[in-house]
């Protein structure tokens, strides 16, 4: 009976390791890190741009997160990654043209 | 064997038409051009599409679990690892990153080129972080979307173990945060537009006009996002009930995660872009 049962846990245990990932920490790392944005944004005396870059940053290393571990692109085949950052890519694009057109300002009402 | 073979030969001659598809588009189509020229057309499309949608989940949900072979041939993948179904989804998500980044950037450009007191643009300041919007209530309605990503991929976890008590604990765990979220969005846009003034048109004293709108319409449409993310949560759910996904066979579940998973990147950056900036 306990051979069986040492048996089965044998059998079982390559394909619970297979499936073993990170979920739990990436979830309290995110977590922990939303405590520190809220903090971030509350702090007097840093300088406003300063401010925007660490927490702009903070978001992407979270985004990051969710995409490689929840969204499993870390364990896709890496030419997927051509999807999501060719996106990005247009969304650069479409960036500069908003900052290139910052001069061409409309006068309002 | 051979057995199997010939059922499974018989089954892929069998037909597996659907006119709820057709049905979907005809929706679709009608609500597009009403959106254009004609109301009444308009909401007539989106009863047509909603008709087709129903439809479409209720047959599938009756003929689970089959194995579907009808289009074979088309639905095989021809790049290496990655399901044809799968690789539609991320494409799919590639356009809603183009789709966010424009709302997004769209405001941003006002808030910069609107709230320089040295600009002849200047229509006044921007909402400090905290001042008008409530921070700390919204990080807790962040914190719940993260709970929500978890609880969406263990539910993955879970089928591909084959854990059928699990897959449906924490789908429904996931549904349920989802309705939190929208929940604590629908009171504090209520709280905003009807106590505070800040509308589409208005602001409170002092703050630039062009605050609501922007806020509206990111948030906004994040939330018809989280809506639709609900509703197919919703259906993965109630078909996870019925025993419809399998350990060999649950890729419905992968993909609504994607699509769920994607939603939550987008709430990361509007917290941040929106509440603490």
């Amino acid at each position: 009976m306990a051979t069986e049962a040492a048996a089965a846990t044998q059998a079982a245990t390559p394909v619970e390791e297979g499936h073993k990932r990170p979920y739990v920490y990436v979830f309290i790392v995110l977590a922990v890190v939303t405590v520190i944005e809220v903090f971030v944004s509350g702090v007097q005396g840093l300088a406003e741009l300063d401010k925007i870059m660490l927490l702009v940053g903070l978001a992407t290393a979270k985004a990051s997160l969710v995409v490689a571990y929840y969204m499993h692109l870390r364990y896709e085949p890496r030419w997927l990654m051509l999807i999501p950052f060719g996106g990005l890519a247009l969304v650069f694009i479409l960036v500069a043209a908003l900052i290139a057109s910052a001069g061409h300002v409309p006068v309002p009402p | 064997m051979a057995e199997a073979g010939v059922r499974g030969h018989e089954e892929a001659k069998a037909h597996h038409g659907s006119p709820w598809p057709f049905v979907i588009a005809i929706g679709a189509a009608l609500g597009y051009t009403g959106l254009l020229v004609n109301v009444p057309l308009m909401i007539l499309g989106v009863l047509v599409f909603l008709t087709g949608l129903v439809g479409w989940l209720s047959e599938d949900i009756r003929t689970l679990p089959k194995p579907f072979y009808g289009v074979g041939a088309a639905l095989e993948s021809k790049f290496p690892r990655v399901s044809a179904r799968k690789l539609g989804v991320w494409l799919f998500l590639a356009t809603e990153i183009m789709f966010f980044s424009a709302i997004i950037g769209a405001s941003w450009t006002l808030r910069f080129r609107t709230s320089d007191p040295s600009s002849v643009t200047f229509l006044g300041p921007w909402g400090a972080p905290g001042e008008i919007l409530n921070v700390p209530g919204t990080a807790v309605n962040t914190f719940i979307l993260i709970c929500s990503s978890l609880t969406m991929v263990e539910a993955l976890a879970a089928v591909e173990r084959g854990d059928q008590k699990r897959l449906r604990m924490f789908l429904l765990a996931t549904m349920l945060l989802g309705i939190a979220f929208l929940s604590f969005q629908a009171y504090e846009f209520y709280h905003l537009y009807f106590e505070e003034g800040l509308t589409f048109l208005t602001a409170p004293d002092g703050v630039n006009r062009l605050y609501g709108p922007t806020f509206f319409i990111q948030t906004g449409t994040h939330g018809a996002h989280v809506t639709a993310g609900v509703l197919a949560v919703a259906y993965t759910t109630a078909k996870a009930f019925k025993g419809g996904f399998t350990k060999e066979n649950h890729e419905t579940v992968e993909l609504v995660g994607l699509y769920w998973h994607f939603v939550d990147v987008v709430w990361i950056f509007l917290f941040t872009i929106v509440y603490l900036i």
